[in-house]
């Protein structure tokens, strides 16, 4: 898990620095790009919140059906990080 | 149960969310409360109403009474503890599969004392838990067998091969279980820690954790039990190594001392868990109920280790401890109930956190 994480960051920052080169005076790297990687990299990091919380919450469920409208709840929260990086692509 | 390999990515969250859910539905003080003043067919329909639902139900109609009760909550547990099994997958696995094979030990030693003591094998299966690595052909072969040396034969290729082919001289010798028991006890202990990896992340660490504590807390009741009884038995023959509190050479020395071990006991690590306990055993010298202090202690422990970082092995664990004790009551309750013992009496018998 971690693995992806660090190969993914390091392609970021290679992504940065070819950037940069090209147009010293201009952003880093597009607006646009910019933007998409926002939103991916937080729904990546949602993702991953929501693996663990899931996999608590189906063992809740298991346990008890009661639980279904709590766990289903718990589970989307991180769901709300994807929502934010979006507020930025209307920033551009 | 049939031991699978262990595979695929730990799944802390999901067990532990079962695992507390179950841990919750336990019976609580109010229920032994009023456990304690039933008659044993009214501790029945209790249970009946309540978790062990399923297997009241199963064995109504072949059992009744305290028996009835007492194949309910053996046959309860195997079923949790079988489930927990199915639940897990990598590395806690491995450790719960392994913490589990104590009931074979149990199980193992019931049968070598049933042949001893030369009862039929439909009882020394009556106290059998099926919970454990052992298959049940097997569990019925051993009860079956007609002497120690058969059941030991029979046992090769299991875990306890090694030190029961080894400790079958020593009772050649004597003619007495005891170095065949401890050899067990010993075998289990020591497959708890082996394979450990040397670089324990922080779950790993906290299963040693407690699996120290364990030993500690056993180490601890039999020097208790020595020194108090006053018999002429080397501690350190019963000493299990691997715990943190004293290892054997410290073990002889303190035996013959029981204020320095209280005092060892007090400056230690459980100190604090244990002080009302050690408290109770200075002023009354009485064994029993700081006995019950230890596992009270140990109960609250294991809760203390599971909720300091709950996505490792320790809350199924804490469980699995915790899930015992309640059988352990509720059997206490309706054979002493039985026996016709006051509710009074009986509370004082009960582990209750």
């Amino acid at each position: 898990m971690f693995d992806i994480a660090t190969t993914l960051f390091s392609s970021i920052a290679l992504l940065l620095q070819s950037g940069s080169e090209a147009a010293a005076s201009t952003a880093a790297i597009p607006p646009k790009a910019g933007a998409a990687l926002a939103v991916g990299l937080a729904a990546f990091g949602a993702g991953y919140a929501e693996r663990g919380i899931g996999a608590a919450a189906v063992g809740a469920i298991a346990e008890d059906e009661d639980m279904f409208g709590r766990g289903l709840i718990l589970t989307v929260l991180p769901e709300t990080l994807v929502i934010f990086a979006l507020v930025i692509t209307f920033t551009i | 149960m049939k031991l699978r390999q262990e595979d695929g990515a730990a799944n802390y969250e999901y067990v532990t969310a079962r695992i507390r859910s179950r841990r919750a539905s336990l019976f609580d003080e109010s229920d032994y409360r009023k456990l304690v003043r039933m008659g044993p067919d009214e501790i029945a329909r209790f249970m009946e109403e309540s978790e062990y639902e399923r297997e009241m139900n199963a064995l109504g109609s072949r059992f009744s009474g305290v028996d009835l009760i007492e194949y309910a909550l053996n046959e309860n547990l195997g079923k949790h503890f079988d489930d927990v099994l199915n639940w897990t997958d990598g590395e806690p696995y491995g450790y719960l599969a392994r913490y589990l094979r104590k009931f074979d030990a149990w199980n193992v030693k019931t049968a070598l004392r049933g042949i001893y003591s030369e009862s039929p094998p439909t009882e020394i299966d009556d106290d059998l838990i099926e919970a454990g690595e052992l298959s049940d052909d097997l569990l019925g072969q051993l009860v079956e067998a007609d002497s120690i040396e058969s059941a030991v034969e029979l046992l090769a290729g299991t875990l306890f091969s090694d030190v029961l082919a080894d400790a079958y001289e020593l009772y050649e010798e004597s003619g007495i279980l005891v170095p065949l028991e401890n050899a067990i006890d010993r075998a289990y202990y020591t497959n708890l820690y082996a394979g450990l990896p040397s670089d324990p992340s922080r779950a790993e660490e906290l299963y040693v954790e407690f699996v120290e504590a364990e030993i500690d807390f056993r180490n601890l009741r039999n020097a208790l039990r020595i020194t108090l009884s006053g018999a002429d038995i080397d501690p350190a023959e019963f000493c299990i190594s691997g715990g943190r509190l004293f290892d054997e050479t410290e073990l002889r020395q303190l035996a013959n001392n029981p204020d320095e071990l209280v005092a060892r006991v007090r400056s230690s690590t459980y100190g604090e868990e244990l002080e009302d306990g050690l408290d109770e055993l200075d002023d009354a010298q009485d064994l029993v109920a700081f006995e019950r202090a230890l596992e009270v202690a140990l109960l609250e422990y294991s809760d203390t280790l599971s909720s300091r970082y709950p996505l490792s092995v320790c809350p199924v664990l804490a469980y699995v401890l915790a899930k015992e004790r309640e059988v352990d009551n509720i059997r206490a309750i309706a054979r002493g109930r039985e026996a016709g013992l006051g509710p009074d009496e009986i509370e004082t018998e009960l582990v209750i956190t």
